[in-house]
């Protein structure tokens, strides 16, 4: 072994194991956090175009991306969001928009959302900014950056010490201005190990009136289908989704099931970047 | 040894040998003595006794020499082997063999039989300076109401103080009976206290053997009758040991509608006292004539507590023929007033002037002041319960009762009955001498207003439409991640439909998710409504 070769082996031991303490701290100290205005179908720790802008977490592919997702929130006509997401990539910079419209006029709003990162073959990080804007009131651009229209800012970073291991943290609402944001968002850490075939854990930090929440995962990839499914606390309930590709289009859909509160249900339909394109 | 036994006895006796004793002497009742004072006289010979010549007299233990005739016997005056003769006052029960006002005094005090021969036997009661007012060491002052009894009958110790004690008053029988069973007077009790018609209930009876003798089981009987009752019910009394006392419980059953009294009577063969033997209880049957309707039991102005009450009968009514009440037993009378019309409504307050100071509109001929005021409590205690407000009549017949909950009743909002059930009221402040509020319909079942709020303590009211009659409510609060925020309400007793009234203070802005769970017997019911709370980024 050289002389280089041996302190590339000594600081990728070096990075594994930082990697490895960061983890166990995260896990120790934080806790999913669910998506809102801009959520799709993907299992926790994908990155998508929704993973994105909902989490600042940049996928590593390049290329176009858009997607088109609705929910139907507790099975709630009342409460329903739907959302579309363009992004795309120049070298190693990751750019999205997004637009979505949640709930009656009386109770609901219209989100804009915007994320920029960056990405290597082994990290990525990103930035997002929401604004939001009450449905009951005309909506325009110069409207929704007026200072009593929500504005949230977050960020997040992923992590790959290992081949394999992919460990992330989403921090979607560190700063926020105005109308404050539906869901209290906290700081989310999560870890997932595996291919295409794969499980994880999330944690999120507690927020008022609860301990935080912890989730277990798996996805089964059977090309070209994939389908997973979640376990989460506080109260105890799951989650469950599959999704089917087609080349570079891919149609999903999730469903949440409450003890008290009954069922979410999300469809999405997806346009990806072509597969290898990474940096 | 029977002749020295005799022989001890007269040395020892304060009475003169050959003539009757004095066995009982009842000088202070309960309030105003006069008609109920009496004095036994007890025949322990083998042959009659003639009283022809006996003086009756009172002592006034303050001076010497004080003796006062109260009573004579005339010619026809005699008392067989045995028996017992009662000087006493009109009232006295059962009347005396010859009545006459004793006017004894409480001690120190006595009174003495001064027999046609020259001897006399003396009964002083309370501590005496001058020794002519006792025989030996006076008997002690008995309480108002217990009477000074000669125990056994024909105990001779060669004082008053170890032949006398207090005891319960028995004009013409025994001190010490060999066979009697009585009733605990005043403590009969019926449970339910107001129980419906047709319906049972079970009376509680303390029964006493205050004889020497125990009975067996069969030996005693209950009975009970009462134009409440179709017929009367008999039930046998366990055995008892003398001097025990023992709570029986009575079922009756298929009650008749209505005010009664239920009397009840305890039987036992050879019984030596019948005066003891039965006692009776005032109450009702269904529905008294006065309603409760509403509580206002935590004003959150200064206008007092009040209750509202309705006229159920046809007739016009006098509200300050009834007592209003609290779980303590206490009660206040109602001022009196003009009467209340039938189906009308009244309101009975603590304090009537600010009353009508904070709902202007009433008709003051209808706000009563009650006095004193029982204060209703604002929290449950362990067993959910945080009072029982009582509406009686002046002679304590039960009216109406009713036990609420405070939890999850809101401060200043009322109780207040709609459709059989109570359910605290939509109205603001309540609605005194004013029908409930008609719920309107709740399409879907369950449903916010306003559905959007500022997180500065706006109220919202929630209201629902159950799939049954009635059923057992509970308001939730989850976010829109689907964790539980607060409870909000609950579990509460609600008809079909009702409504809550609910602040929102100190809960973060945002989306949320207010979930109704019902129960009832025919199954559960939830339902999910969104609530926007507004506020300023945190």
């Amino acid at each position: 072994m050289s002389r280089v070769q041996r302190y590339q082996a000594i600081a990728v031991a070096r990075l594994r194991l930082r990697a490895r303490t960061l983890c166990a701290a995260w896990l120790a100290l934080a806790g999913p956090v669910q998506a809102q205005d801009l959520a799709g179908t993907s299992p926790a720790g994908d990155r998508d175009l929704f993973a994105l802008l909902e989490h600042a977490l940049p996928a590593r592919e390049r290329g176009f991306a858009a997607a088109a997702a609705t929910t139907r929130w507790w099975g709630l006509r009342e409460l329903e969001t739907r959302a579309v997401a363009l992004g795309g990539s120049a070298g190693a910079l990751r750019v999205a928009s997004g637009l979505s419209q949640t709930g009656a006029p009386e109770l609901g709003w219209t989100t804009l959302a915007l994320a920029a990162g960056g990405v290597t073959r082994e990290a990525g990080a990103a930035v997002r900014v929401v604004t939001r804007h009450d449905r009951d009131q005309p909506w325009s651009a110069a409207r929704a950056l007026e200072p009593q229209s929500g504005l949230a800012v977050g960020a997040g970073a992923w992590l790959e010490p290992a081949p394999g291991v992919r460990v992330w943290a989403s921090a979607p609402q560190m700063r926020a201005r105005g109308q404050p944001p539906p869901l209290d968002r906290t700081l989310e850490l999560g870890v997932r190990a595996g291919g295409a075939t794969a499980a994880w854990c999330t944690l999120r930090a507690p927020r008022a009136n609860d301990d935080g929440e912890r989730a277990l995962g798996m996805v089964l990839a059977l090309a070209p289908f994939e389908a997973w499914a979640e376990v989460r606390d506080g109260p105890l309930r799951g989650a469950a989704g599959l999704r089917a590709s087609a080349g570079r289009l891919r149609v999903g859909a999730r469903a949440d099931a409450h003890p008290v509160l009954g069922e979410t249900l999300r469809v999405s339909l997806e346009w990806l970047p072509g597969a290898g394109d990474e940096p | 040894m029977p002749a020295l036994a005799s022989l001890l006895t007269v040395a020892l006796s304060c009475a003169p040998a050959s003539h009757p004793i004095v066995t009982e002497v009842y000088y202070d009742a309960p309030g105003d003595d006069t008609g109920h004072e009496f004095v036994e006289l007890w025949n322990p010979g083998p042959g009659t006794a003639l009283l022809n010549g006996l003086r009756l007299e009172a002592g006034d233990g303050g001076a010497p020499g004080r003796w006062t005739l109260r009573w004579i016997a005339g010619p026809g005056d005699s008392l067989r082997a045995g028996q017992r003769f009662v000087v006493g006052g009109a009232l006295v029960t059962p009347p005396p063999q010859r009545t006459v006002s004793l006017e004894l005094q409480n001690g120190p005090d006595a009174m003495r039989l001064v027999w046609p021969d020259g001897t006399s036997e003396v009964v002083g009661w309370g501590t005496h300076e001058y020794a002519e007012y006792s025989c030996g060491e006076p008997a002690p002052d008995v309480a108002a109401g217990s009477t000074l009894a000669r125990i056994p009958d024909a105990a001779a110790t060669g004082s008053n103080a170890g032949d006398f004690r207090a005891a319960t008053p028995s004009p013409g029988v025994a001190n010490l009976r060999t066979v009697d069973a009585a009733l605990a007077r005043g403590r009969l009790v019926l449970e339910p206290a107001q129980p419906s018609p047709g319906g049972s209930a079970t009376l509680g009876v303390t029964l006493v053997n205050a004889g020497v003798t125990a009975w067996g089981l069969d030996d005693a009987s209950l009975r009970v009758n009462s134009e409440l009752l179709g017929t009367p019910v008999s039930v046998v009394a366990p055995p008892l040991a003398p001097g025990e006392t023992l709570l029986v419980h009575v079922p009756l059953a298929s009650l008749l509608e209505g005010r009664g009294v239920l009397a009840v009577r305890v039987a036992l063969v050879g019984d030596e006292s019948p005066a003891n033997d039965s006692d009776t209880l005032l109450t009702r049957v269904g529905q008294g004539p006065l309603e409760i309707t509403e509580i206002q039991f935590h004003p959150a102005a200064s206008e007092g507590e009040w209750i509202e009450v309705r006229n159920r009968t046809r007739d016009a009514l006098p509200l300050d023929a009834f007592r209003l009440g609290d779980r303590s037993g206490a009660t206040g009378r109602v001022e009196a007033g003009a009467m209340l019309a039938p189906e009308s409504l009244a309101v009975l307050a603590q304090d009537p002037v600010a009353l009508l100071l904070a709902h202007p509109r009433l008709d003051p001929t209808r706000v009563r002041r009650v006095a004193p005021w029982s204060a209703l409590n604002n929290s449950d205690d362990a067993t959910g319960v945080a009072d029982v407000v009582t509406l009686v009549e002046s002679d304590g017949v039960p009216v109406h009762r009713v036990t609420y909950s405070a939890e999850g009743v809101v401060s200043g909002a009322t109780l207040e009955v709609a459709d059989g059930n109570w359910r605290p009221s939509p109205t603001p402040g309540g609605t005194p001498l004013s029908p409930p509020r008609e719920l309107p319909p709740t399409p879907g079942g369950f449903r916010a207003n306003p559905r959007r709020v500022h997180a500065a303590g706006e109220t919202v009211t929630f209201a629902w439409e159950l799939p049954w009659p009635s059923g057992r409510v509970t308001l939730e609060l989850y976010d829109l991640d689907g964790h539980r925020t607060r409870r909000l309400a609950g579990p509460v007793e609600s008809g079909e439909r009702g409504e809550r009234p609910v602040n929102f203070e100190a809960l973060p802005p945002g989306l949320y998710l207010a979930v109704l769970r019902a129960e009832s017997s025919e199954g559960t019911f939830t339902r999910v409504t969104p609530l926007r709370v507004e506020g300023a980024a945190r």
